[in-house]
């Protein structure tokens, strides 16, 4: 690894600041062999105060990342490459295992994954997470018929959420995350969800929520979406960064990799990916306030 | 592992940038532990919504709703009363046993209730802790003041209670001191409540051991029976009057059943647990505010 000589100023206030954040999880495993080289790996007394069978996957290794203002970044990556991961980290969901993450407001996650309370009432679930997210009565008041307009749920939100079908519950999540207006936005697969009205409604305002933003990230298996939206795109493979670019030439390179890989050739798939981590140009954060606190 | 996989090749070069950080915050960082408090505070419409909303769904599922808040404790009492009072007989001597028997179980139950659901509301909101970034102390304390406007009917029940069922316990000013003791419950409930919240989200083996402390808990807070009667030992008698459950009780009991303001001693025991449980428990789950949301 090659340490370039000069330092480059970023101008103005960044919008986040990835720096050299790491995530692992332990897990519960069924895989026998695992644990027993998991046991011959670790001390007894390390494995002590640990769940028995449970192994440690790096979901993320170290990554830094400077995102600016206007920046609408992509993340693609196979499934288990890190990719949710990495919007957890940026959301502060969870926290890194090591390093930080560092953002100018708090970053908003779209996605579907807010799962509210089933026993309440689709009403009621609007005002307890809308107040989550920090709004008052008023300003809730206010947005709540537009928040039932773009769900489309009509007068099935005074039913007790769970009676919803899993499209209607989806939706209703969506509306609730992209009834705040962030400037940190994250957007997490929201698109898919629900039928095809309901798809143009959110794509709407998608856009809006992504016109206002200070900065955008993006996850999809959408590679159209991808290209169309972004102006900036990462690829990850297995937690590790592989490409960090153009949007048109780091999908090309993905779409070589995946297309070699459908086909079987895992060979020329890995070399296409490495050639693509040889050529990386990996980013490391030092803070101008105080200079040089990195490793070197 | 790493020796099975195939490795991969190095970056060609590391960029640094140096990055002005005046105006970025870390993400999900905890705040100092006055502008957490100030945090709880400006989410007050969040808790309060949460424990109404929460007070009311509660027993839907139920055919008799909310009823089932006063039955629980009503079945609980005769169960008691049969076994404690006619088979075993340990009321001997307790002037009134039904009023002692009913005020000690309503005021257990109200806190056992309060620090279970105070306990497990981390863990059991996990997908809310998850989805939204706020403040994590709003849900326990969410929960213990849903548990108190719970709380507030069954009191109401107690004390009807009390009035009807002979031996009828006339009604003095001395029935208002019921209002701060029942405060200072509500305050250590919510103090031991977030102790363990932080407990049960690291280690969730804890959960099965609550019942188990509760029920000690409730045998040792003179519920059915009166410390006097079975323990003769000054000093020991001494250290279990230090219990704060059995401090409400008493207090409660001397103002409604025997007319008899309390001691200075009950009142002074009783704010020193509930204030120091509150400040150990909202300093000890502030220090965790980054962890709740894990795994």
């Amino acid at each position: 690894m090659v340490a370039a000589e000069q330092v480059l100023d970023v101008e103005g206030h960044p919008c986040v600041v990835v720096d050299r954040a790491a995530m692992e999880y332990r897990v519960v495993t069924t895989d026998s062999e695992a644990v027993a080289q998991e046991r011959r790996d670790t001390s007894f007394l390390s494995r002590l105060g640990r769940r028995p069978n449970t192994v440690t996957v790096r979901a993320l290794y170290e990554l830094s990342l400077v995102v600016e203002r206007g920046e609408s970044v992509g993340i693609i990556g196979r499934n288990g490459s890190g990719k949710s991961t990495l919007m957890k980290l940026i959301s502060g969901q969870v926290k890194p295992t090591s390093g930080a993450v560092f953002a100018s407001s708090t970053p908003i996650m779209l996605g579907v994954n807010a799962a509210l309370m089933p026993d309440l009432s689709g009403h009621q679930n609007v005002v307890l997470g809308c107040l989550a997210m920090g709004m008052s009565r008023r300003e809730i008041d206010e947005k709540f018929a537009s928040i039932v307009e773009l769900c489309g749920l009509e007068d099935s939100i005074y039913l007790p959420m769970k009676s919803y079908s899993s499209g209607m519950a989806s939706r209703l999540r969506f509306a609730i995350a992209a009834s705040i207006d962030p400037e940190v936005l994250l957007v997490d697969e929201a698109l898919n969800t629900g039928d095809a009205q309901f798809g143009d409604r959110s794509k709407r305002r998608m856009d809006q929520l992504r016109e206002q933003a200070g900065c955008v990230f993006l996850v999809s298996h959408s590679l159209e979406t991808i290209t169309k939206m972004c102006s900036r795109v990462i690829w990850l493979d297995k937690g590790h960064l592989i490409m960090d670019g153009d949007p048109d030439e780091t999908v090309k390179a993905y779409q070589d990799f995946t297309g070699h890989l459908a086909k079987g050739n895992n060979l020329s798939a890995a070399r296409i990916r490495d050639e693509a981590r040889a050529n990386l140009q990996m980013t490391e954060v030092l803070a101008r306030s105080k200079m040089r606190r990195s490793k070197a | 592992m790493s020796a099975k996989k195939a490795l991969l090749p190095e970056p060609a070069v590391v960029q640094p940038l140096a990055v002005d950080m005046r105006r970025l915050t870390r993400v999900g960082a905890r705040p100092g532990f006055l502008d957490y408090l100030v945090q709880l505070w400006d989410f007050r419409e969040f808790i309060y919504y949460d424990a109404r909303a929460r007070v009311q769904s509660g027993t839907r599922r139920d055919r008799l709703g909310s009823a089932w808040l006063l039955l629980n404790p009503i079945f609980n009492g005769l169960t008691y009363y049969v076994i404690f009072g006619i088979l075993l007989q340990t009321s001997g001597g307790i002037e009134n046993y039904v009023g002692y028997l009913v005020i000690g179980i309503f005021i257990f139950q109200g806190t056992s209730g309060a620090i279970t659901s105070g306990a497990r509301s981390i863990h059991s909101n996990k997908s809310v802790v998850q989805a939204f970034n706020f403040p994590r102390a709003t849900l326990p304390i969410g929960m213990n003041i849903r548990e108190m406007m719970a709380n507030v009917p069954l009191i109401l029940a107690m004390l009807l209670i009390i009035v009807l069922i002979p031996p009828v316990e006339k009604i003095t000013w001395l029935w208002l001191l019921i209002v701060p003791a029942l405060l200072l419950q509500a305050l250590f409930n919510l103090g031991v409540g977030l102790i363990l919240a932080r407990i049960i989200s690291r280690v969730h083996d804890a959960t099965h051991l609550l019942p188990f402390f509760m029920r000690a808990w409730m045998y040792g807070s003179a519920i059915f029976y009166s410390y006097e009667r079975f323990v003769t030992h000054p000093e020991l008698l001494a250290v279990l009057k230090m219990n704060p459950l059995f401090n409400v009780i008493d207090i409660i009991r001397n103002c409604v059943l025997y007319a008899q303001a309390p001691t200075w001693q009950s009142w002074a025991t009783l704010a020193v647990w509930a204030l120091g449980a509150l400040v150990v428990g909202l300093v000890f789950f502030w220090q965790g505010e980054e962890s709740y949301g894990r795994g």
